[in-house]
C-alpha cells in the first residue's frame, strides 16, 4: 500500500466559468488535470488543501487550434496528444520532443500541457513522505523554515522540472490566463519567478487556460539529461531554436531543471562570432554554464548538471544550425 | 546421470504451471487476500539514526476511537535474525534505535486513516547519539559502539589463506592492485512487503500469510518471538511478486503483524508502502574491494590477495554469510592455488543489508574481472585468452574445499566469443563504442544450510488418490523463478505421465513438507532431486500394479505417455487409470516421499566458515556487452548483450532463458544506475522515481545461449540458472566502457555523473602527462 490518500472534496466543473467560481469559493483549492504528480503529492501529504478542482471536464481547454497568428494549445491537451500532433511537429519540433520525453507513455496519456507548465518544483528534501520530512524538520517550501539545500539562504531552491516550458520558450510562447476579472496574456517566461516555494506568478483565483504559439520559421530541438532513457524528470533540459533565414542565423536557448524556473538565456552576442566558427560554440557552452545555477536538489551533483546541460546546448545548436 | 532425450518432458520449453493465474490477474498475492474483518496494521519508525529510547507514550494513540492495539518494543523481548549465532535485532526497537526507519511501535486500527492518525499521536522520547554512516566513521577510534559486544563496530572479520601468495606473487610476471567502490543496492522487487496475520485466541493458534521466500524461517521466528509452540502456528506463502533475497530472512513487519494479531485476538493486514519496503532493506551492502592479482605472461593467475570491507547497516542479519561468500567465491571459477582473503563487515547506522541475488559475490567478481581485463591489456593478451589460461578441470576440489563436478565455462566462452564476433569487432568499433567481456559463477544451493539440523535438505511428498490425480506437496517457494514448474516437470517426467495430471500444492506449513526455502539457488538441485526420488517411489508402486495386471515382472514394465506396457511385447497397453485403480486397491491412497541430502564432501573445507560457498555444483557464465558512451554527458547506452550459461541441463529451457535474461538485466541495473543514497541516514531513494532501475528503453537485446555440462549429481544433470549470469555483467560493462573511451572505472554504478567526472580527471591527467613530456 502506498501512503493512504487523505480525504478530499472533488469539484468537477464542466465550464471554465464554473471552475473560476469554484476556485473563488475555495481559493486554496488544488487544480487537477492528469493528476500524475498531484496524486503522488497528495499521498505524501504535500498538498495543503482538501479541495481538488478537476479541470478535465472543461472541453474548451482540450483542443489544439491553428489560427491566423499561429497555434493555440489548450492547457488540458494531453502530452500524448502533443507528442502525436503533426500540426505541432511541423512547426514546433522541440515541443513534440519535449512532450515525448516526459515520464512514461501511460503518464502521458493523462498528463497535460497545463500540468507540466504548472508542475510544482522538486527537491530531494521535499518529495518525500510525511515521516521523512518530519524526521528532517520539514523545509522552507512546506511546513518548515529552513532550506536544507542552502541553509544560509532565505529562499527555496527547489528545481522546476517540467520539460515543455523550455521548448515553448524558444518559440516565444504566450500563456492565456483566466481569472476573476477576465483573461490576460503574457509571455510564458513571465509565468515564472526564481523562487522554489512560489515559482508561479498566477494570482489567487487564476487558471492557466492555453498556450499560444506564434507562426514560426524556426527549427528547434529539445534534449534532457537523465540517468535512464525514460521516466526520469530532467536533471537538466535544454531547448534550442534557430532562425537560419537571418544572417548570421539567430539562436534561442532555454533551460529547465537547473533553477527554480525555466528561462531563456542569451546566446553569445559577440558580433564577431559566427556559428560557422568553433569559437561560437565554445562561447555558447560557457554562456550556458554561467547562466544556470543547479543546486543540491537531487543526489546528482550540481556540477554535473551544469556541465552536461551546456554540452547538450552545444550539441543541439550544432544539429540545427 | 545420462542426459534425457529431448523428446521427453524435461529439456523442452514449458510455460510456468502458475503462469495463467499471473497473466490473467487471478493470482492472489498477500495484498489481495481477504481482509474482511481485518484491522489495518501500521508501523511507527524511528526518526533518528541512533539514540536511546527514553520513553514511548502511547496513551493518546490508544485513546483514539478505532484503535484496537498499540504495541512497542516492550511487547517483545526476543531477538531475531537469520543466523542463529547472530540474532541481535528486535522486531521493534527496545532501549536503542540504530537506523532511521527502524520500527519502534505499531498500531492496529479499523482503517488506514485511523492507523495513520494513531501513529502521529504516539510520542517518542529519544536521546540522540552520534551516528556512523560510513565504515570510516564506524571504525574511528572514538566512534560510538552500535552493539556493546562488538568493539570497533566490527560485526565479523574473516582471514583465509590457501597456498602461498608470497610465492605466487614472486612467480608473477605482472602484478596489479586496485581498489573498487561498489554502491549499496536494493532488490526493488515489484511487490511491496505485506503480511496478513490471524490469531485464534480460543485455540491459541496463529496463521500468517506473507511474502516470504523462506516460510520455514518465518515459522521458527514467530514461535520464538511470540513464545508459542511451533505446532500452533501456520505459515502460508501466497503468490509472491519477487524476492531476489529480500525475503530470505524473516522481516520485522512479519513479526509485528503477528504480534498485533495476537494482541487484538483477531486479524491484521499490514501492507508496507514502497518507502517502508525500502526501509526494511536487506540489499547488497556498499562494498570496498582492494584486490591484487599476479599473472604469468601466459595469463595464468599465480596469486590473488583480496581485502573486502562491507558496510552492513545496523544489525547482523545475514552479514557474516555475506562476508564469507565474498571470499569463498573468489574460487570455483578459475584455477587459483595461492589466495589470501581478508573480509570485514562493519556496522553502520543504516538499514541492515542482507542477501541479494548473487549473494556476497557480485562486487568482488566485478573487481576481479575488471582487473583481469586490464592485465590482459598490459600483457597484450586477448581477454578470452586470459580466462582460458585459468580454466578448471572437473571433477576437482578447489584449494578452499569447494567441490566442482561439472564445468562448462570453456563452452560458454566459445559461444559468446563466436556470437559477438569478438575477434573481428573488439577494439574496432570506433571511438565511443566498445565491447567488454567477463565470466561469473554461482552456487546451486548452500551445501550446508544456516539452520543445520541434520535433516535432509529437501523433502517432496506425493499423493495418488481415487481420482487418478497426482498431487505433489512441496515447501519450496515459487517466487516467480519457476520452482513449482521444475517440481511438476520432474515428477511427470519420472513417472511417465502427462504434466496436466500433476497438481502442485506448495507453501502451507500445515500441509506441505518443510523446505529450506528459495535462496542460494537451491531449489532446482535439491528439491528437483527430492521430487525425482518421490516420483520414482510413486512410479515403482504403479509399475508393480501394472506388472501384476500384465502378469510379468516389474523390471520389464515401461511407462511412457501414461501407457504401461511390456517392453518389446505386443501385449496390450494399460491406461493410467486402470493401473492406478489396481495400485490403490492394494493399499488405498498412496503417499510417497523423496528426500535429498548433500554428501559430506560437498559441504566445504574444514576451515572456520568453510561451509559458506560450498555447494553441489556451480553454474558458469560468460558474457559480452556492447556499449556506446556519450563523452559529453557521460551517458552509457548498452546496445547488445551475449550471454551463455552452463546450467548443467535445462529442465525447462524457457524458464532458464528467462532467468538468464533476468540475471543479465539485474546485473545491468547494478552496473548502470541502481544505488541507494542517504542524507544523514535518511534514505533518498525510497520510491521508483529515485531508485532508478532500468526501464525497457534502457534494455538491450540479450542473446542467450544455454550450455549443458550435465552435472553428475544434478537432477537430470541440472544446476542453478537464476544467479550465475548476474555478476558478469557489471565488469563486462566496465570493460566495454574501457574499450570505448579508454576509461578504467573503479566504481559502481557507472552513472553519467560519475563517468563524466572520471573522464574529466582522466583528461586532466593526460594533459599533465603531455605537459611533462
Amino acid at each position: 500500500m502506498t501512503e493512504a490518500l487523505p480525504q478530499f472534496t472533488l469539484v468537477r466543473p464542466e465550464t471554465l466559468d464554473d471552475a473560476l467560481i469554484a476556485l473563488q469559493a475555495t481559493p486554496d483549492a488544488a487544480l487537477s488535470a492528469g493528476g500524475t504528480d498531484l496524486i503522488v503529492r497528495l499521498r505524501k501529504s504535500l498538498v495543503g488543501s482538501d479541495t481538488l478542482i478537476d479541470l478535465t471536464g472543461i472541453k474548451a481547454m482540450n483542443s489544439i487550434d491553428p489560427n491566423e497568428n499561429g497555434l493555440r494549445i489548450g492547457a488540458g491537451v494531453t502530452l500524448d496528444q502533443i507528442e502525436h500532433s503533426d500540426l505541432i511537429a511541423q512547426t514546433y519540433p522541440a515541443v513534440v520532443k519535449a512532450a515525448a520525453s516526459v515520464a512514461g507513455p501511460s503518464h502521458r496519456q493523462v498528463a497535460t500541457l497545463g500540468g507540466n507548465l504548472c508542475l510544482d518544483t522538486r527537491c530531494v528534501y521535499l518529495n518525500q513522505s510525511h515521516w521523512w520530512r518530519k524526521a528532517n524538520d520539514f523545509c522552507l517550501k512546506y511546513q518548515g523554515d529552513t532550506c536544507h539545500v542552502a541553509p544560509k539562504g532565505n529562499r527555496c531552491r527547489a528545481a522546476f522540472s517540467g520539460d515543455l516550458a523550455p521548448a515553448l520558450l524558444v518559440h516565444d510562447a504566450e500563456v492565456e490566463i483566466a481569472g476573476p476579472t477576465g483573461f490576460r496574456r503574457e509571455p510564458l517566461g513571465d509565468l515564472y519567478v526564481e523562487d522554489g516555494a512560489t515559482h508561479l506568478t498566477l494570482e489567487p483565483g487564476e487558471i492557466l487556460v492555453a498556450v499560444n504559439l506564434p507562426a514560426s520559421i524556426r527549427t528547434s530541438d529539445y534534449e534532457k539529461i537523465r540517468v535512464r532513457k525514460t521516466v526520469d524528470f530532467p536533471l537538466a533540459g535544454v531547448a534550442v531554436a534557430c532562425d537560419t533565414s537571418q544572417e548570421p542565423p539567430r539562436l534561442w536557448v532555454a533551460v529547465t531543471g537547473t533553477n527554480s524556473r525555466p528561462f531563456l538565456l542569451d546566446p553569445p552576442d559577440d558580433p564577431m562570432l559566427s556559428p560557422a566558427d568553433e569559437a561560437f560554440f565554445i562561447a555558447l557552452q560557457k554562456q550556458v554554464q554561467k547562466a544556470v545555477s543547479p543546486q543540491r536538489t537531487t543526489m546528482i551533483a550540481p556540477h554535473y548538471r551544469r556541465l552536461s546541460v551546456a554540452a547538450l546546448a552545444v550539441r543541439l545548436a550544432r544539429r540545427i544550425l | 546421470m545420462n542426459k534425457p532425450a529431448k523428446t521427453s518432458l524435461v529439456g523442452r520449453p514449458a510455460p510456468l504451471v502458475d503462469g495463467i493465474e499471473k497473466v490473467t490477474g487471478k493470482a492472489k498475492f498477500t495484498g489481495d487476500l481477504n481482509t474482511h474483518d481485518a484491522l489495518v496494521g501500521r508501523i511507527l519508525r524511528s526518526p533518528v539514526s541512533h539514540g536511546h529510547i527514553l520513553g514511548i507514550d502511547t496513551t493518546h494513540a490508544e485513546a483514539l476511537d478505532g484503535v484496537e492495539a498499540v504495541i512497542t518494543g516492550k511487547d517483545c523481548d526476543k531477538t531475531y535474525g537469520v543466523i542463529p549465532i547472530a540474532m541481535n535485532e528486535y522486531p521493534m526497537a527496545r532501549d536503542r534505535v540504530r537506523y532511521r526507519g527502524e520500527p519502534v511501535a505499531a498500531v492496529a486500527a479499523r482503517d488506514a486513516e485511523t492507523a495513520a492518525k494513531a501513529l502521529d499521536l504516539i510520542e517518542l522520547d529519544i536521546e540522540e547519539l552520534t551516528a556512523c554512516y560510513t565504515p570510516t566513521e564506524s571504525r574511528a577510534a572514538d566512534a560510538p559502539r552500535l552493539h556493546d559486544n562488538k568493539p570497533g563496530n566490527l560485526e565479523r572479520e574473516v582471514h583465509h589463506t590457501f597456498g602461498s601468495t608470497t610465492d605466487g606473487f614472486v612467480e608473477a610476471d605482472l602484478i596489479r592492485e586496485e581498489t573498487f567502490d561498489c554502491a549499496e543496492i536494493n532488490h526493488a522487487q515489484m511487490e511491496p512487503h505485506a503480511a496478513l496475520a490471524e490469531y485464534d485466541a480460543e485455540r491459541d493458534r496463529l496463521t500468517l500469510h506473507s511474502v516470504t521466500q523462506v516460510p520455514f524461517y518465518v515459522h521458527l521466528t514467530l514461535a520464538r518471538c511470540l513464545d508459542m509452540d511451533s505446532s500452533k502456528i501456520q505459515v502460508v506463502k501466497p503468490f509472491v511478486g519477487g524476492g531476489f533475497g529480500a525475503r530470505t530472512e524473516t522481516l520485522n513487519f512479519e513479526i509485528v503483524t503477528a504480534l498485533l494479531a495476537h494482541r487484538t485476538g483477531g486479524k491484521v493486514m499490514m501492507q508496507l508502502s514502497r518507502e517502508e519496503t525500502f526501509l526494511t532493506h536487506r540489499g547488497r551492502p556498499n562494498t570496498q574491494v582492494k584486490l591484487k592479482i599476479g599473472l604469468a605472461k601466459t595469463g595464468k593467475i599465480t596469486a590473488v590477495d583480496c581485502e573486502v570491507l562491507m558496510s552492513g547497516g545496523a544489525y547482523a542479519g545475514y552479514g557474516l554469510v555475506t562476508i564469507l561468500y565474498a571470499g569463498a567465491l573468489l574460487q570455483g571459477l578459475y584455477d587459483i592455488t595461492n589466495i589470501k582473503y581478508d573480509g570485514y563487515r562493519v556496522y553502520t547506522n543504516h538499514p541492515p543489508c542482507g542477501a541479494m541475488r548473487g549473494h556476497g559475490t557480485v562486487d568482488v567478481r566485478h573487481s576481479f574481472e575488471a582487473i583481469l581485463d586490464r592485465m590482459a591489456r598490459d600483457l597484450n593478451l586477448d581477454p578470452f585468452t586470459v580466462r582460458r589460461a585459468n580454466l578448471l578441470q572437473a571433477p576437482m576440489f578447489t584449494s578452499n574445499g569447494l567441490m566442482v563436478n561439472s564445468y562448462g565455462l570453456d563452452e560458454c566462452l566459445d559461444k559468446v566469443e563466436h556470437a559477438s564476433d569478438w575477434a573481428k569487432r573488439k577494439g574496432k568499433l570506433g571511438k565511443g563504442h566498445g565491447l567488454g567481456m567477463a565470466c561469473s559463477h554461482y552456487v546451486s544451493g548452500a551445501a550446508k544450510p544456516v539452520h543445520w539440523t541434520g535433516e535432509p535438505h529437501a523433502v517432496v511428498s506425493m499423493k495418488l488418490d481415487f481420482d487418478g490425480g497426482i498431487t505433489v506437496f512441496t515447501g519450496a517457494s515459487d517466487i516467480g523463478q519457476g520452482s513449482s514448474t521444475v517440481v511438476a516437470l520432474a515428477a511427470a517426467e519420472v513417472i511417465g505421465i502427462d504434466l496436466a495430471r500433476i497438481r502442485i500444492v506448495a507453501n502451507d506449513s500445515v500441509v506441505t513438507p518443510k523446505d529450506n526455502g528459495s535462496y542460494s539457488s537451491r531449489v532446482t538441485f535439491m528439491v528437483g532431486n527430492a521430487a525425482i526420488e518421490a516420483a520414482r517411489a510413486m512410479r515403482a508402486k504403479l509399475i508393480d500394479a501394472a506388472a501384476e495386471l500384465l502378469d510379468t515382472d516389474p523390471d520389464s514394465v515401461k511407462c511412457e505417455g501414461e501407457s504401461f506396457f511390456v517392453q518389446g511385447s505386443s501385449q496390450s497397453e494399460l491406461g493410467f487409470h486402470e493401473v492406478a485403480i489396481a495400485a490403490l486397491a492394494k493399499e488405498g491412497t498412496i503417499n510417497v516421499k523423496g528426500t535429498f541430502t548433500t554428501p559430506v564432501e560437498a559441504q566445504g573445507g574444514k576451515h572456520r566458515g568453510g561451509a559458506v560457498g560450498s555447494t553441489m555444483g556451480f553454474s558458469y557464465a560468460a558474457q559480452v556487452v556492447e556499449v556506446s558512451v556519450d563523452e559529453d554527458t557521460g551517458q552509457i547506452s548498452v546496445d547488445q548483450v551475449w550471454a551463455a550459461l552452463d546450467c548443467g541441463f535445462a529442465i525447462n529451457p524457457l524458464a532458464v532463458e528467462g532467468q538468464i535474461e533476468g540475471s543479465v538485466w539485474m546485473g545491468m541495473a547494478q552496473g548502470l544506475c541502481e544505488e541507494t543514497n542517504y542524507l544523514r541516514g535518511l534514505p533518498t531513494h525510497t520510491n521508483l522515481t529515485d531508485y532508478r532501475f532500468p526501464t525497457i528503453e534502457d534494455s538491450p537485446p540479450i542473446d542467450v545461449q544455454i550450455v549443458e555440462s550435465i552435472d553428475p549429481l544434478g537432477p537430470f544433470g541440472a544446476k542453478e540458472a537464476g544467479e550465475g549470469a548476474l555478476s558478469g555483467f557489471p565488469p563486462a560493462l566496465a570493460n566495454a566502457v574501457a574499450d570505448a573511451i579508454g576509461l578504467d572505472a573503479n566504481f559502481l554504478p557507472l552513472t553519467p555523473d560519475r563517468v563524466l567526472e572520471a573522464l574529466i580527471k582522466l583528461r586532466r591527467a593526460k594533459r599533465r602527462k603531455e605537459a611533462n613530456t
